[in-house]
């Protein structure tokens, strides 16, 4: 079982600073299962993803703390060790190198740090990593971007997106509830809007 | 009227005897204070029986009583010696050697049920009746031990009693219960009765009672009066549990304070009680202080205070051999029993400290944490000393074998109490190094010889 007072302890830990540390954890879409977690992330400075917030899955093993958290990037991100298919992460401390000290906070800041430093000679996506050692200047240019598409639509794009829809002529509350489904893409929620 | 001896008067408080006080333990069962009537009707008409009784005072009737109990308390640890102060000190029924063990039986659990359950701090073991265990120290020790000074408020009733007593030996003093000795015989006498009144029924041996208790009052005040030693006074059990109600008042020698209780429970003239009583103070108060510390040490894992846990088996301590991270010990052994399918590998994962990643091969199950290298030290002798006092379950007293050999923490011992013998065969190896040979068989290097 998973132990429930540890992980109650460790979400007050964790947003009681989340200003100053960039990260925070809250149930799964206001979920009620302790065991499925989202975790937000900032983008570390003077890097390809500064100022993008990056969204985690967070699922809790039975074995927590004693087996490591499974988490996964929601949000697509180019990095040579996180998949841009799934968001699959390969970092050691989520593996074989977990110990039940670390807590979900420091797993969180462990991937903020693989953020600004990738380590493509262990890399979860081959592509990338062959971007990033052969042509680094491509690879910034292409992360910068991934980050203002998908990593900055809930915060800074999501008035001028309403704004956007709201002037085709549909309502505005449908039009926020529709980008809020499909996580923010415009395109994607103008199709919902036609079809619903 | 006893005296403070001389020599021992300038550092004592001043002692008098008290001017009405009860002895609970005195050879007159209580059924028969009230009925000092008919008492002195007896006393009158028996005048023969009584000098018979003062001229042969061990007789063969008296002998025939002794009850079983006088023996075998003997080897009971005495409950009160066991917390620091027994009043009684010498003169205790009960054993005053750290090596007897103590009665922990419970009674009620022997009558059948025992309302504490499994919480009950007594043993819940049936005791057979071939074989019956001396009686509870609880019972027999509480009745005897107080020489209890009335407190204020008592009644006239106990009073009432009290003089009766006087009345049963006009003119003289009250016996001072055991504690007399000036003669063997009647110390004799003495210590036979006292159990009698404690363990047989009052009605059984009523008359030969008074006769006894009277002639034993008769003769004691001739031989006794002076010889009462101010070490063999008991201190007032009052000032010692902390508060005496009579204060200044009180007939009793009040004790020394101790530095480290702060209870008056000093006996000012047993020095040996009295050094006994310090150093297990000093040791119950450093241990205080060490789990007051304690209370605030948590887990990294759990992240819960270890001794704030919910049940007592998990207010435990796992220390780490090689460092000194905190955990509990459900929560160390919970990770290091975790099983490496999980894709964690044992030796550099799983017996690593959690938060440095040092290896340690053992954890030390503790109550305390420590704050020096000599407590942690100590802990580890202390853990490691009553494993070896245990028999290894894969030794089997030779049967079997362990997979730990010589560096097994538990006993190695045969049936007939003799300690396996392992000399330890070295091989020399072409480049210098030494390796330990384990079972070598003549079956493994035949079958390699290929002829």
């Amino acid at each position: 079982m998973v132990d429930v007072s540890r992980v109650q302890k460790e979400l007050t830990e964790c947003n009681r600073d989340s200003d100053v540390s960039g990260v925070s954890i809250a149930l799964h879409d206001g979920g009620s299962t302790i065991t499925h977690l989202t975790g937000t992330i900032a983008g570390p400075l003077d890097t390809p993803y500064q100022g993008g917030i990056f969204r985690i899955d967070i699922r809790l093993p039975g074995g927590y703390p004693f087996e490591p958290p499974k988490m996964q990037f929601i949000t697509k991100v180019w990095h040579p060790n996180i998949s841009s298919q799934n968001g699959a992460i390969c970092l050691d401390i989520l593996k074989d190198q977990w110990s039940p000290a670390l807590t979900l906070k420091t797993a969180l800041l462990s991937l903020q740090a693989l953020l600004s430093t990738p380590a493509p000679d262990d890399p979860q996506d081959a592509v990338v990593a062959q971007q990033y050692l052969r042509d680094k200047s491509t690879f910034v240019n292409t992360a910068r971007y991934w980050t203002e598409a998908y990593a900055k639509s809930d915060s800074t794009g999501m008035e001028e997106k309403v704004q956007k829809l709201v002037e085709m002529g549909f309502p505005e509350d449908m039009v926020r509830s529709a980008l809020k489904s499909v996580n923010g893409d415009e395109n994607m929620a103008l199709e919902k809007l036609c079809s619903g | 009227m006893p005296r403070p001896l001389p020599s021992a008067s300038g550092a004592a408080p001043p002692f008098r005897m008290p001017p009405v006080f009860i002895f609970r333990d005195d050879p007159i069962p209580d059924s028969l204070r009230p009925r000092q009537t008919e008492r002195k009707a007896r006393r009158r008409g028996d005048e023969q029986a009584l000098g018979d009784a003062a001229a042969n005072p061990i007789s063969p009737s008296l002998d025939s009583r002794r009850p079983g109990p006088a023996m075998s308390t003997k080897r009971v640890l005495c409950k009160f010696f066991m917390h620091g102060a027994c009043l009684k000190g010498d003169y205790c029924e009960f054993s005053h050697d750290w090596s007897d063990q103590s009665n922990n039986v419970c009674t009620f659990y022997q009558k059948g049920s025992c309302s504490y359950g499994s919480r009950c701090r007594y043993d819940h073991v049936k005791v057979s009746r071939k074989n019956p265990v001396p009686p509870l120290p609880s019972s027999s020790t509480s009745a005897r031990n107080s020489l209890v000074p009335l407190p204020p408020s008592s009644n006239t009733a106990t009073r009432v009693a009290s003089t009766s007593l006087q009345l049963l030996s006009p003119g003289r003093p009250l016996h001072l219960g055991h504690q007399t000795n000036s003669s063997n015989q009647r110390q004799q006498v003495s210590t036979d009765l006292l159990p009698l009144s404690g363990s047989k029924p009052a009605w059984k041996n009523e008359v030969q009672l008074v006769e006894d208790g009277i002639d034993w009052s008769f003769n004691q005040t001739e031989q006794n009066q002076t010889s009462i030693k101010l070490a063999d006074m008991p201190i007032c059990s009052f000032a010692a549990a902390g508060n005496c109600p009579y204060a200044e008042e009180c007939p009793h020698m009040h004790g020394d304070m101790c530095a480290v209780c702060g209870k008056m429970c000093l006996h000012p003239y047993r020095p040996d009680e009295r050094q006994e009583h310090i150093k297990l103070c000093e040791k119950n108060h450093k241990r205080l202080e060490a789990l007051k510390r304690s209370q605030e040490i948590e887990c990294s894992v759990c992240l819960d205070r270890v001794l704030s846990k919910p049940t007592a088996a998990e207010r435990k301590f796992g220390l780490l051999s090689e460092c000194d991270h905190p955990f509990c010990i459900s929560c160390i052994r919970n990770w290091r029993g975790n099983s490496p399918s999980s894709g964690m590998d044992v030796n550099s994962a799983l017996r690593a400290c959690p938060i440095c990643r040092k290896l340690s091969y053992f954890v030390i199950p503790s109550v305390l944490w420590y704050f020096s290298k000599e407590e942690k030290l100590e802990i580890t002798e202390n853990y490691k000393a009553k494993l070896k006092s245990i028999d290894c379950k894969y030794f089997d007293f030779g049967t079997g074998t362990c997979p730990f050999g010589t560096s097994c923490f538990y006993k190695h011992a045969y049936r007939d109490g003799r300690l396996e013998e392992v000399t330890l065969r070295h091989l020399d190896c072409d480049d210098g190094s030494t390796l330990i040979a384990k079972n070598i068989r003549l079956s493994d290097f035949l079958s390699r010889l290929h002829l």
